[in-house]
């Protein structure tokens, strides 16, 4: 399983959401390949899941992949229930 | 004596090897899996060597951008003169740079366990480019630098930048987002407090900028890569519209270099050209920061009880959206007209890029807002970009001609415009 996490450059705000991705992850028990990037390039990416915010998914709309919405991408919890509706 | 020679020029003396020992170490300590350790160090490694790669791009759109505008503004045909370039810079320097990031995190890392400033500096592209510039500036300034004493001065200026900067940032951020629990580690600070500094005083707080609907449309400004593209397309444009309408020598020569085809396309392709340059450095940063900065993150956590994760700035931006917006059309509208000021007085060549313009003036938009409301988004982003355009023509002429002027067209920050002369005098004194 493939999932990437998504902001407007692919450099620092979409990192600190993999490693929060990484971790509930973990605590989810859910083995995952988890990568971050761009909006641009997530677009064109094969990927099974894509998380990000509200305001990018509306550009992501083409990609076959599961969006996956997360407004505060600080707050565990969120993460964590937004996951595992998605995952399981 | 032989294998320390051996050791300095092949694993020190190449950055790109060295980045991949750090990251290494650092995926060992965490104890990740053989998998994840392979790819990660091969990773880090390559992304750096994409960097130059990236940079060669950027350049090559630029030597078009800079005599195009030159020509607009009937300046003296004015070559960069002679620098070493970003590729070149990373193969003589990247190796100090490298190290010098590494334990100028570490610094930050003591000084957040043993003072009050529980701030542990975490956007790892940022801390890399200021590095960089850093590195650029005490090149250019005392020329060469032995390696130790280059990696000492830088890591601890870098360590004490990144401990403080967010300690100066945190009661307006803890007013934005109504809490104590992340902090920003960007180098929009400086215009981000001036943003906020100023909204006090000229702007309106009860004006907030969250309390008006903006267009949906406005979205995709939001998307990097679009957003630089579609500016400097503008730009190309405008510029090759007034060259052809020339006719001067000078004009005849720059649309004859378009060759076979048309002038106007070849400007156009010019600017995705330049776009295409940042998407590609942007990756190779993406790919070793990316392993990086977990390590980092995993260390701190471990070290300092109670740390404060410093983040990149778009952390501030869910919380007035709007003020986003209304801090980037401050700077566009500030970026333009400092391209004809400046193009006019002193006749340096603004080049106005928008992953510059748009992260630090949204960011300051938001602290403008957070004290002075819509008129304090506005200005902050105004301001954002009378820093960006001055700093980059101190920069790219005076600070740093003979070294990374390229990076500093497009990667040089409001931060590091403020503090690159600091960073002049004290390599005099002490290097």
């Amino acid at each position: 399983m493939k999932i990437l996490c998504v902001c407007g450059l692919g450099q620092g705000t979409s990192l600190i959401l993999r490693m929060n991705v990484e971790t509930v992850l973990r605590e989810l028990g859910v083995e995952a390949d988890v990568e971050n990037t761009d909006v641009s390039a997530a677009s064109s990416e094969n990927t099974d899941y894509i998380v990000t915010s509200n305001e990018l998914a509306e550009s992501l709309t083409s990609s076959s992949a599961k969006i996956i919405i997360v407004n505060n991408y600080f707050d565990n919890n969120e993460i964590k229930s937004a996951l595992s509706e998605h995952l399981s | 004596m032989e294998t320390i020679k051996w050791m300095a020029t092949n694993i020190f003396g190449e950055p790109a090897v060295l980045l991949g020992f750090i990251v290494l170490l650092g995926l060992v300590l965490q104890k990740k899996t053989i998998n994840q350790t392979m790819s990660g160090t091969f990773k880090a490694i390559i992304g750096f060597l994409i960097i130059g790669v990236g940079a060669g791009v950027i350049v090559d759109a630029l030597l078009i951008f800079q005599p195009m505008w030159a020509e607009v503004f009937n300046l003296e045909q004015e070559e960069l003169g002679s620098f070493l370039g970003q590729g070149e810079f990373n193969a003589k320097y990247g190796s100090a740079i490298t190290l010098a990031m590494t334990l100028g995190f570490l610094i930050n890392v003591l000084l957040a366990r043993f003072t009050r400033f529980k701030f542990i500096y975490l956007t790892g592209h940022m801390m890399f480019w200021t590095t960089t510039i850093f590195a650029g500036i005490i090149i250019h300034e005392v020329g060469h630098v032995s390696f130790g004493k280059l990696v000492v001065f830088l890591s601890i200026f870098m360590g004490v930048y990144w401990t403080i900067q967010p300690a100066l940032t945190q009661p307006f951020m803890r007013r934005i987002t109504g809490n104590d629990n992340i902090a920003l580690g960007h180098t929009s600070a400086s215009v981000a407090l001036l943003g906020a500094l100023a909204g006090k005083y000229l702007g309106n707080k009860d004006n907030d900028s969250e309390k008006i609907k903006l267009p949906k449309k406005l979205e995709f400004l939001r998307d990097s890569n679009v957003i630089t593209a579609l500016t400097m397309g503008v730009l190309f444009l405008v510029g090759a519209l007034i060259v052809s309408g020339k006719g001067t020598p000078g004009a005849e020569e720059l649309i004859a270099s378009s060759g076979d085809k048309n002038f106007f396309v070849y400007a156009i392709i010019q600017s995705f050209q330049f776009a295409a340059g940042i998407a590609v450095v942007l990756m190779g940063v993406r790919m070793f920061i990316g392993e990086i900065v977990p390590a980092f993150n995993g260390i701190a956590t471990k070290l300092v009880p109670g740390a404060k994760p410093a983040l990149d700035c778009p952390v501030v931006f869910p919380y007035a959206p709007n003020a986003v917006i209304l801090g980037f059309l401050g700077s566009f509208f500030g970026a333009l007209l400092w391209l004809v000021v400046i193009g006019n007085t002193v006749g340096y060549i603004f080049v106005p890029t928008m992953i510059v313009l748009f992260f630090h003036s949204a960011t300051a938009g938001v602290f403008g807002n957070v004290t002075g409301g819509v008129r304090g988004a506005l200005i902050g982003g105004f301001i954002t970009s009378t820093v960006v355009a001055w700093g980059q023509f101190v920069m790219v002429k005076g600070l740093l001609a003979s070294t990374v002027p390229d990076t500093a067209m497009w990667a040089a920050d409001s931060d590091m415009f403020i503090l690159g002369p600091i960073i002049k005098v004290l390599a005099q004194l002490f290097l």
